[in-house]
Order: C-alpha cells, then sequence, then structure tokens
C-alpha cells in the first residue's frame, strides 16, 4: 500500500527560527528512518544549508532560467543528513522582479519533473515569513500542503504575526482542505513565555504542539552548517527537537484557526504580563 | 481658477477616474447628464454584468505608432501586442490623405514578457530589446508602452529608459498605459501625450505661423481652412515626426478634432509650453462650427477675416444643405460612438433635422483638462439642438446595444468604430460607419454627411436581406428584458 504523504508548510514571522526549527525537527524526522523533502520557499534560498553542510545546490528557479524547461530533477534535489531531499525554489534579487511568482512557477515545476514520488513520507515548505502575496500562499493553495505549524515565540510581533497567517489559513481552509496543526514555540525568553504561547494556541482553536527552549548549542550547530542532532546528538537540544518531530509523527489536532482580534490578542499578551501597564 | 490637472512632473499619468472624475455608467436624458457634470455632482453607476472592455495599451499606440520616425515597443507579455499591428493597417490606408506618399512599414515590437520573466524582472529584457530595436528599426525615437504583467512585478521601466536614452542618444519615452489603472479606455491617450509631453517636446525658441491639430487620421481638411489665414496645419500625432512634435511648442495655438482625444495634449501644450487651446467644442453642425470659427479668428487675431469666411461657407452650403434637409427631416437615428465625437454626431444628423432616439457614448468625461464648459460637447449639442433621450453611457457594452436597436429600430445607426455597424445590420437598420473624423465638419461635412445619409437608408436593400438570414447571438429572454437590467446604482 502506498504510503500517505504529509505535505507540512512551516510558517511565522521573518527572523523567528522556521529554517532552523524545520531542518531541525526534519532531521528529527530522517533520524527516525522517514523519508522527507524539504522545499525552501524563500528567495535567499537558505532553508536547507544545515542539512546539506552549506548552501552547495542550485535552485530551481537559476536552472529554469539558465537551462529551460527541460531540466534534469537530480541537478536541483540535493541529498542531504540521512537522506533527506533538499531543493530550493530560489528567486530573483531584492528588489526586481516577482518572489512570489517564483513560488508558484517552482513548485509546479517541480510536480512536473515528478519530485513527489511515492516513497517520500513528508514533504516541508519552508516559507518565507510575511505571506507578502498570493505567491507565498501557493504552499497551502491547491491542496499542496495540508498542515500547516506556525513557529512563533512569546514576542508580541512574533503572536501577532502568527494570528495574521492564521487568517490566511481560515480563508484557504474553507476552501481547500488545509488545516492549522499546532503552534511551535521557538523561546525567546521573554517573561512566562510557555504560558502566553499556550494560551495563545487554545484562543486559535489550536495547540503548543511543542516548546522548544533557547540553547546555544543550536548557534554553535549553525556555525558549523549543521542541524542540532547531527552536531551533537547527545545535547539535550537534539533531544527536544527529537519529541518536537514525534509531535508532528503523532498530531492528529488540526483545525481551521479562529483568528483572534487585535483586541483580544492584546489582552492576552497583557493578562501574562508581556505588555506593561 | 481650477487646479491644473496636467502634472508632467510623475512619470504616470493620473487617470481620468480621478483627474476629471469621468464615468463609464450612465443612463437617462443626455440633459441630466450635462446639469450633474456641470455642477460636479456626477457619479458613476455599476454593471453587475459586463462584457470584455477596452485595454489603455490601444490608445497608448494610437497615440505612438503611426508617428512616422518612431518604433514602439510593448513591454509585456506578447498577447498584449496582439492588437497593434492595426495601426500597420490604418497608417498605410490613410497616408494618401497626408501626402505620406510611401507610408513605411510600422515598427511595433514586443519584449515577449515570459513566466520566468516575471519572477526575475524584466528590465534587462527590456533593455536588450530597446538596443535591438534600435540597431534593426533605426527609429529616431522609441517608446515603451508598460502592459499589467510589468506594472504588478514592479518593473522599473522609466530608469531603464532614461538610461537607455543616454547610451543610444534618442529619446526614449516610457509610456505607463498598464490595463488595470483606468476603467477609462481613453486613458491610454493621456498616458501617451504625458509621455510625448514630458520627454519629447521642447520649449519653443520662436513662434511659426503653425496650428497644431491633435486628431486621428482624417483627411487634411485644416490645410484648406487655415491656408486662407495664413497658418498652417501640424497634425499631432498620428503622420507626425519627431520634429514636428518636438516643435510643436512653437504653433500660435492647438485645435482638436475630438475634445476626448485631444484634451491632455492641448492642455499640456497650454499649460505647460504657452501655447493657447482653442478650447472650443469641435465644429461639427452650424452653431458649433460658428462658435468655433470665431474663437480661432479671436486667438489669430483675424476676426473679420473669420466673418468673412463663415458668410462665404454660408452662401456656398446653406442651399444644399436646406435640401437635405427637406429630404432628411423626421429620420430617426441613434449613435454609437465614443465622446466627445458621438456628442458631434448628434449634432451632425440634428443640424440635418434629423431625430436622435438615442445614443450609446463610451464614457463620458464631465470636464476637459481645459476646465471649461465652452468645450463641453454634450452640452453644446444638447443647448442647440434640444435633449437627447435614451442617453447611455456603456463602454461598449454590445449586449445592451443590441437590445435597444431592437427595441427602437431607428431608420439610420451611426457607429464610430469598427465591428458595431453589424448590429444594426442584423436588424435590417441601414448603418453607417465613418473612419474619417474631419468628413462631418464645417459646412461642407454637413453636405458631405447628409448625402452619405440618404445614399444609405435609400440603399437598404442589402441589411433588409441580412436581417432574414442572420442569427442573432442573444436570446429571445435577454431581447425582452429591460437593457440596463444589470446597470445599477450610483443615483447621477
Amino acid at each position: 500500500m502506498a504510503k500517505e504523504l504529509r505535505q507540512i508548510a512551516i510558517y511565522g514571522k521573518g527572523g523567528i527560527g522556521k529554517s532552523t526549527t524545520t531542518q531541525n525537527l526534519t532531521a528529527g524526522l530522517a533520524e527516525s528512518g522517514k523519508k522527507v523533502m524539504v522545499v525552501g520557499c524563500d528567495p535567499k534560498a537558505d532553508s536547507t544549508r544545515l542539512l546539506l553542510g552549506g548552501l552547495a545546490q542550485r535552485t530551481v528557479l537559476d536552472t529554469l532560467r539558465e537551462e529551460g524547461e527541460d531540466i534534469d530533477l537530480d541537478s536541483i534535489l540535493k541529498e542531504g543528513f540521512k537522506g533527506t531531499l533538499c531543493v530550493e525554489s530560489g528567486g530573483p534579487e531584492p528588489g526586481v522582479g516577482c518572489a512570489g511568482r517564483g513560488i508558484i512557477t517552482s513548485i509546479g515545476l517541480l510536480e512536473r519533473l515528478g519530485a513527489y514520488t511515492d516513497d517520500l513520507d513528508y514533504v516541508f515548505y519552508d516559507v518565507l515569513g510575511d505571506v507578502v502575496c498570493g505567491g507565498f500562499a501557493m504552499p497551502i493553495r491547491e491542496g499542496k500542503a495540508k498542515e500547516i505549524y506556525i513557529v512563533a515565540s512569546g514576542e508580541m510581533m512574533a503572536l501577532y504575526a502568527a494570528n495574521n497567517i492564521s487568517k490566511g489559513i481560515a480563508r484557504y481552509a474553507r476552501q481547500g482542505g488545509v488545516r492549522l496543526g499546532g503552534i511551535i514555540c521557538n523561546s525567546r525568553k521573554v517573561d512566562r513565555e510557555y504560558e502566553v504561547v499556550k494560551a495563545f494556541a487554545e484562543e486559535l482553536g489550536t495547540q503548543l504542539i511543542h516548546f522548544v527552549p533557547r540553547d546555544n548549542v543550536v548557534q554553535r550547530a549553525e556555525i558549523r552548517k549543521k542541524t542540532v542532532i547531527d552536531f551533537d546528538p547527545e545535547a539535550a537540544q537534539a533531544e527536544e527537537y527529537r519529541t518536537l518531530a514525534r509531535n508532528i509523527e503523532n498530531n492528529t489536532n488540526f483545525v481551521i484557526p479562529k483568528p483572534l482580534t487585535q483586541e483580544r490578542l492584546e489582552e492576552i499578551l497583557m493578562e501574562y504580563g508581556v505588555i506593561d501597564i | 481658477m481650477a487646479t491644473s490637472t496636467i502634472n508632467l512632473s510623475t512619470p504616470e499619468v493620473s487617470v481620468r477616474e480621478i483627474r476629471l472624475g469621468s464615468i463609464t455608467g450612465f443612463h437617462g436624458n443626455a440633459s441630466e447628464l450635462v446639469e450633474c457634470s456641470q455642477c460636479g455632482k456626477i457619479k458613476d453607476k455599476k454593471r453587475s454584468f459586463s462584457q470584455c472592455l477596452g485595454c489603455s495599451t490601444a490608445q497608448a499606440a494610437c497615440v505612438t505608432c503611426l508617428i512616422q520616425d518612431a518604433a514602439v515597443i510593448s513591454h509585456g507579455p506578447v498577447g498584449c501586442s496582439t492588437c497593434l499591428h492595426e495601426y500597420a493597417f490604418t497608417y498605410r490606408v490613410n497616408a494618401d490623405l497626408r501626402g505620406v506618399s510611401n507610408p513605411t512599414q510600422r515598427k511595433v515590437y514586443s519584449t515577449n514578457l515570459e513566466e520566468k520573466d516575471t519572477i526575475y524582472g524584466g528590465a534587462v529584457k527590456l533593455e536588450n530589446t530597446i538596443r535591438e530595436v534600435y540597431q534593426r528599426a533605426k527609429p529616431n525615437v522609441i517608446f515603451v508602452l508598460t502592459t499589467c504583467a510589468a506594472g504588478i512585478i514592479g518593473d522599473d521601466v522609466e530608469s531603464v529608459t532614461n538610461r537607455l536614452e543616454q547610451e543610444l542618444n534618442i529619446p526614449i519615452v516610457a509610456i505607463f498605459c498598464e490595463g488595470f489603472r483606468s476603467k477609462i479606455w481613453t486613458t491610454g491617450f493621456d498616458a501617451g501625450y504625458h509621455g510625448i509631453a514630458r520627454k519629447l517636446i521642447k520649449p519653443a525658441e520662436k513662434k511659426r505661423n503653425v496650428i497644431n491639430v491633435v486628431n486621428f487620421w482624417g483627411s487634411d481638411i485644416f490645410n484648406e481652412w487655415f491656408k486662407r489665414f495664413g497658418y498652417e496645419a501640424n497634425y499631432l500625432t498620428p503622420y507626425s515626426t519627431l520634429d514636428s512634435l518636438q516643435h510643436s511648442s512653437e504653433a500660435v495655438c492647438t485645435v482638436q478634432a475630438c475634445a476626448t482625444l485631444g484634451s491632455y495634449l492641448a492642455s499640456s501644450l497650454d499649460q505647460v509650453y504657452g501655447v493657447p487651446e482653442l478650447k472650443n467644442s469641435p465644429p461639427y453642425g452650424i452653431a458649433q462650427t460658428d462658435r468655433w470659427f470665431r474663437e480661432l479668428g479671436s486667438i489669430l487675431h483675424k476676426e473679420d477675416e473669420v466673418e468673412e469666411f463663415l458668410k462665404e461657407q454660408r452662401e456656398k452650403y446653406l442651399p444644399k444643405i436646406e435640401e437635405l434637409r427637406e429630404k432628411l427631416r423626421g429620420k430617426t437615428a441613434y449613435v454609437t460612438a465614443g465622446a466627445s465625437h458621438g456628442h458631434s454626431l448628434l449634432a451632425i444628423l440634428r443640424e440635418l433635422g434629423m431625430e436622435a432616439t438615442g445614443a450609446a457614448i463610451f464614457h463620458h468625461d464631465p470636464i476637459y483638462d481645459s476646465h471649461t464648459t465652452d468645450a463641453d460637447t454634450l452640452s453644446h449639442t444638447v443647448s442647440d439642438y434640444g435633449d437627447i433621450k435614451n442617453y447611455t453611457v456603456c463602454n461598449k457594452q454590445e449586449f445592451e446595444l443590441v437590445n435597444v436597436l431592437n427595441r427602437i429600430r431607428p431608420d439610420i445607426l451611426f457607429a464610430r468604430h469598427g465591428g458595431m455597424t453589424l448590429w444594426g445590420a442584423k436588424f435590417g437598420i441601414p448603418s453607417l460607419l465613418i473612419g474619417d473624423e474631419h468628413f462631418g465638419m464645417g459646412y461642407e461635412g454637413l453636405v458631405n454627411y447628409g448625402e452619405q445619409i440618404l445614399a444609405t437608408i435609400e440603399n437598404d436593400e442589402f441589411v433588409k436581406n441580412l436581417e432574414k438570414h442572420a442569427i442573432n447571438p442573444y436570446t429571445k429572454w435577454w431581447l425582452e428584458q429591460e437593457p440596463y437590467t444589470f446597470l445599477k446604482g450610483g443615483k447621477n
């Protein structure tokens, strides 16, 4: 029997740690024997660096531009840590063209080239932080990613962004099958962070799927172009990512989020002392 | 005094909706529309169903492709330039009217933006295209027309044209005519003129005995008229050259064949380059012809000569006009045309004693850039010849036109745009399309038109036969509905 492919999109405020979290958790899934593909949907093309040990491969769009439609899949799909398949959509230089259109083209091309093989368990889309136009919503449109996780912290702007992203998810959820699977807290060590993110997640109608504590080993691993699991498998932080991977593997809680009003969001933040009054 | 609507400091022209308050939806009496326009209370109606509309790019192309020594590049997907070849035809067939004995091939190109260009930006492709066009066509000026795709991805077209202008040492003009910017199709004319006024026209160093004529490609009647007063016509922009455009500031005044066409260029020449604009509506119908020539006389300080000219015209043409009136009196006509030429057609037919049973005019400008009611062609035709019932503003909604024609069944349909006469013909209504806008001007124009109208009404055998065999694409259901069922809201 063919395996059920789970397509997952990771969203969150710019700089919150989406790429780091995605790669560390996919390393956890790969370690447990899952076949995972990571599609970087950021013009900077830095979503698979830790899995590949550097910015090695050419992006889909650069290849398309230089070689035309007749692309060899191997030239853009590189194997990284424990057999993870890595591909970067790529995109234009800052300030020119349309990166959103690039994601649409790139994902369409990956499908046509047959990148989504039957042996895959997971495809992760790591998307640019601010969903600024239709192109960045591509992974959750047209029945691609069915599950979404939002990376957030207890900081106000991170929760604000997460709430905004939920509005987008709610829109597409009504017309397609996309659902929110939970909030991943990437801790910034703000006051009562666990409580505030948990409360926020519950208010949205979802769950805090895992609280990833802040640990400098992440930084040390990143400098060496590695995930924590790869760099220091025995570290406590590696175990945190394994837990996150397990929680996602076993998750059955998928909802259409109920975005908060601005007032309600601020109330929660005040309640947990994030905003001093 | 009203603030100027001409602002040449920005690359993009302000669209008509904002600049002039233009609309595309109205149904009622023409007098109502005039009154609302003049007291500043005009409000657009919305169509809950609409057929396809024109795109500004075609109008921007109209004012650039026919410049003799220009090349035009459509910066966008190749489909955006599908209709531009029509100007090659127009240029060739009308060249004789303007004494262009050897009409050269039109130089029209597309950057052919493809999907990958929309991702990475089309600037490099545009640069290469401009260089290639320069090499191949050796034009004296290059116009770059923008499209929706280039606009959405934010290509910096102005920087590219400025840079290439330095490199190639010829003027390269970016014209911002993205279709989505305006639903008033004539915004495309303004976009073209904006680029011309901004980048090509030079401040005058001297004055010459020429009069600018903003027009399409009609017969050369203006030279005939102006010669008598010691002036020559400088036709803008079809069949002009880079040189004649650059020096259009040296003219003593600017006149227009159609106010909706000429408004922006004539007012730019007036307000920015000091060339007085003859503001009165163009000379169609006796009353308007007299007003127009008198304003011309006052600008040229030749009032007496103008009176003498008008006297001669009356003596020469009035008996013939009276004869035609006898034959046409009481005949009914429906007009479908753009503003303001449509208003002029309404003047012509009523001057000839006919009755206007309605009109479908493609948009309405409550005021032109000259900011004077002297230029209000619709108000002139209403005050000179009376109100017009069934006056519709309808951006070429053919489904409404067919419905109305079926009810009104006029003796003749006047159409201004290709493809519109067939709707009359299918109902057996003799239909007349005259492409030459200058054909109906002045006293002789009334004779010209009157004779054509008579010939059209008398020779109706073809359309009567056609009616018997024609298949109408619209259903019986639709023809039984009120024609303006889908036109809602917006109390004017």
